[in-house]
């Protein structure tokens, strides 16, 4: 295998890898550049999504927990994955309405500590509560091999023959196809629009944004649900992924996290080659050093937060 | 089995003591008390013949047993299975039911005449976890028996434990060689077959299926287990003519194994060896599948059990591997534990997992029983060398000289999507006899074994 193949495997494994964290990140760093708000409790919203795709796009069988025993051992609308991509953002982008209502908006002039406190508590009930009416087994979210988009028949499963890179399952392009056109729109979004200029205004200095008479509370409203919608997003891909349990939710925040502090609190951008750079740490120890696979991800987010605190695309604050 | 019950036993006079008044005997044998074991929340001392050992005696009319097991982590759906055994078990040697019906040395009033109590315990996957979880449940909760697994590592660590504080350890689910290899312990017994076993029935039958010069590449779980069994499937498949290529360790509850399988895919290898158990096992072989990798490679699973064929789906199509057990044996043994393990859990099919749970919780008590009492080197002594036939595994042997049970592995193939059901994840290829596995003592494995003390 020549290098140059060899480095094209690994650019495009830290790509789909990559992708997930990204796709979680971009909401964990809005919330928490815009709102100050630490936001434990968006991997529950992961969760949530990656559920609700599993029963939107599958039927499936439940022989444990408390659903099984009510009598609904088979539950799911079989609806295929399109439709999953679509209704699952739509319902978590309200669950992250009445989070940000009725949960954070408390505690916006709290201290950090209570609001992790309150939303770590908070992903642990949420991740219980799938526990107990799921059970703790594991579901395998099987894609359908084939959806079709109007006339068009998409292959979603099976290989692929790419040059350079080999063979590769297709779904791992569509991953990171999804989150190129997901990142876009949100890019967009707040680039380009008045809830964007907001949003922006209100990461450097939300003081400011209403002692200008800015009415913050539904912008506030609307970054909290955006942000729960891309995670709701990220559950329905990430799930196709991996096995489906109720401990997915905690295991995807902790990288998430960490590419929020490379790429800098706040930055779209920032969480977009936080994630690569993760995904590519990842894929090329994996190719030199797996042993050290787990540990690289940690020693890059200690580097760049030493030589540059405010992560690689963060803005230092105007306002304390 | 049979054990033949003449005259008044030890059992029965220590039932009579106890109705004279057990906490009276107990505090005078624990002034008397002056042998090894912590002997803290156990009581006082034994008696002449039986010292204060461990936890040893049991104080009260209950004997508490404690399941450590994984609820949570990578193993936790195999651990969940065990517990529902456990709990089924102790239910049958209290009230009669299932095997306990059919085994001799039970009676269905509990053990030794003492109502049989449990504790449990989240090990996580976890060694320290789990260390934890069986100290406490030795100090606190005064158990005088052991059972769990589901990870070698958290095995291990608490066999250890249970060696140096003299109570039984009945291991579950744990298929590294070092168990019962440079691990083992006087304290501890493995009904399960290890990593070396399955490289011994697996690689003739993958051998003739595919056929032999073919070169492999292994990843493994990067633990005891892995290592023991990316080493097993090596010896044993070198020894049918394969070479290996390359094999690679990949941590612990890694969920996305996409760079590992680039690399092997990349190999030039004819196949692919997943040395993953579990979820991981599940991730593993399911991230192979989607990539395509079972169009240019042989993929071969070499240790499967249900929790992870439900969780891989189809993508266990066509693929090898051995399990502990599975409720597809057809033999009286495995049909009447199928059957009174669905009427307990609204036809649940057992994993294999949850039938070594059952054996084992049923084996130590039988051995109590056999030995009279709960002094822990009596009933050792009750499983060394010990031949029986009743778990549907063909005959078996408890061996003496490193505790692991000498047993038949099964060798299964992985059934397409359409052929799966509850329950019905694997063709059953065939059951390697014990006759054709296995190694001396002194041997293989064995060769590393040291006991320790009874004492």
């Amino acid at each position: 295998m020549s290098i140059v193949s060899q480095l094209a495997t690994i650019l495009l494994n830290g790509l789909q890898q990559g992708a997930i964290y990204v796709l979680v990140a971009i909401g964990l760093s809005i919330i928490l550049g815009t709102l100050k708000f630490v936001n434990f409790a968006h991997g529950a919203l992961y969760l949530i999504g990656t559920y609700l795709g599993l029963l939107i796009t599958l039927n499936i069988t439940i022989s444990d927990g408390k659903l099984a025993e009510w009598g609904y051992g088979q539950v799911g609308l079989d609806l295929g994955f399109l439709p999953a991509l679509v209704i699952v953002p739509i319902i978590v982008f309200g669950v992250g309405l009445l989070m940000e209502r009725f949960i954070a908006r408390p505690f916006y002039d709290r201290p950090d500590t209570d609001q992790i406190l309150l939303t770590f508590g908070l992903a642990i009930v949420v991740q219980e509560a799938f526990k107990i009416l799921f059970g703790g087994q594991s579901y395998n979210f099987a894609r359908p091999a084939q959806t079709s988009l109007g006339s068009i028949e998409l292959q979603l499963s099976g290989p692929i023959d790419l040059p350079l890179v080999g063979t590769i399952g297709i779904w791992r392009l569509y991953v990171i196809a999804i989150t190129a056109v997901l990142v876009a729109l949100v890019y967009l979004l707040i680039e380009y629009t008045d809830f964007g200029l907001v949003v922006r205004a209100g990461t450097r200095d939300a003081e400011m944004v209403r002692l200008l008479g800015v009415k913050i509370t539904r912008p506030y409203l609307m970054v909290f649900g955006v942000g729960a919608a891309l995670a709701g997003i990220a559950g329905v891909v990430g799930g196709t992924l991996y096995a489906v349990n109720p401990n997915i939710g905690m295991e995807v925040l902790v990288p998430s996290f960490l590419v929020v502090v490379i790429g800098g609190v706040g930055s779209i951008r920032g969480a977009v080659v936080g994630g690569i750079l993760i995904g590519l740490t990842l894929s090329s120890l994996v190719a030199v050093a797996p042993q050290w696979s787990q540990v690289g991800i940690y020693v890059l987010a200690a580097i760049i937060l030493l030589a540059r605190p405010q992560g690689l695309l963060g803005s230092e604050e105007v306002a304390p | 089995m049979a054990h033949v019950k003449d005259g008044l036993t030890r059992r029965d006079v220590v039932k009579v003591a106890g109705a004279a008044g057990t906490t009276g005997i107990a505090g005078l044998t624990g002034c008397l008390s002056d042998d090894g074991g912590s002997g803290d929340g156990g009581g006082g001392g034994g008696d002449e013949d039986y010292p204060a050992l461990g936890n040893y005696p049991v104080e009260g009319d209950k004997v508490t047993f404690g399941f450590n097991v994984p609820q949570s982590g990578s193993y936790a759906s195999e651990g969940k299975d065990e517990l529902r055994a456990y709990k089924l078990a102790v239910k049958h040697l209290n009230n009669g039911g299932g095997w306990v019906d059919s085994w001799d040395d039970l009676s269905g009033d509990g053990v030794l005449g003492k109502q049989v109590d449990y504790v449990t315990g989240d090990t996580g996957t976890d060694a320290d976890r789990a260390r934890k979880q069986a100290s406490r449940m030795i100090s606190r909760d005064n158990v005088m028996m052991i059972s769990g697994g589901s990870s070698s590592a958290v095995a291990i660590a608490v066999q250890g434990l249970c060696q140096k504080e003299k109570v039984m350890f009945m291991a579950c689910l744990t298929h590294s060689n070092d168990t019962t290899g440079k691990d083992c312990a006087r304290y501890g017994f493995r009904e399960m077959f290890n990593a070396y076993m399955t490289g011994q029935a697996l690689a003739p039958v993958v051998t003739e299926e595919y056929g032999k010069d073919l070169k492999f590449y292994q990843l493994y779980a990067d633990y005891s287990w892995g290592k023991t069994q990316q080493a097993s499937m090596k010896k044993f498949f070198e020894e049918e003519g394969w070479s290996q290529v390359k094999s690679v360790a990949t941590p612990l509850g890694t969920k996305d194994f996409s760079s590992y399988l680039s690399e092997a895919s990349n190999s030039g290898a004819d196949a692919l060896f997943l040395n993953h158990y579990g979820l991981d096992g599940a991730n593993s072989l399911k991230g192979a599948i989607q990539a395509g990798l079972d169009q240019d490679m042989e993929i071969v699973m070499p240790l499967y059990n249900r929790p992870m064929a439900q969780a891989a789906g189809g993508a266990i199509d066509g693929i090898y591997g051995t399990v502990a057990w599975d409720s597809q044996i057809d033999n009286e043994p495995s049909n009447s534990f199928t059957k009174f393990f669905g009427e307990e859990y609204n036809g649940r099919v057992p994993s294999g997992p949850a039938q070594l749970a059952y054996a084992q919780t049923l084996q130590y008590a039988a051995a109590a029983e056999r030995a009279e009492t709960f002094y822990p080197p009596e009933v050792i002594k009750q499983l060394e060398d010990y031949e029986y036939s009743d778990l549907g595994m063909e005959q078996e042997t408890m061996r003496k000289c490193d505790h692991q049970a000498q047993r038949a592995v099964p060798v299964v193939k992985g059934l397409p999507k359409s052929e799966q059901k509850s329950g019905k994840y694997f063709e059953i290829v065939q059951i390697t006899s014990r006759d054709q596995l296995g190694y001396e003592c002194g041997q293989g494995p064995a060769s590393k074994c040291e006991l320790g003390s009874y004492k």
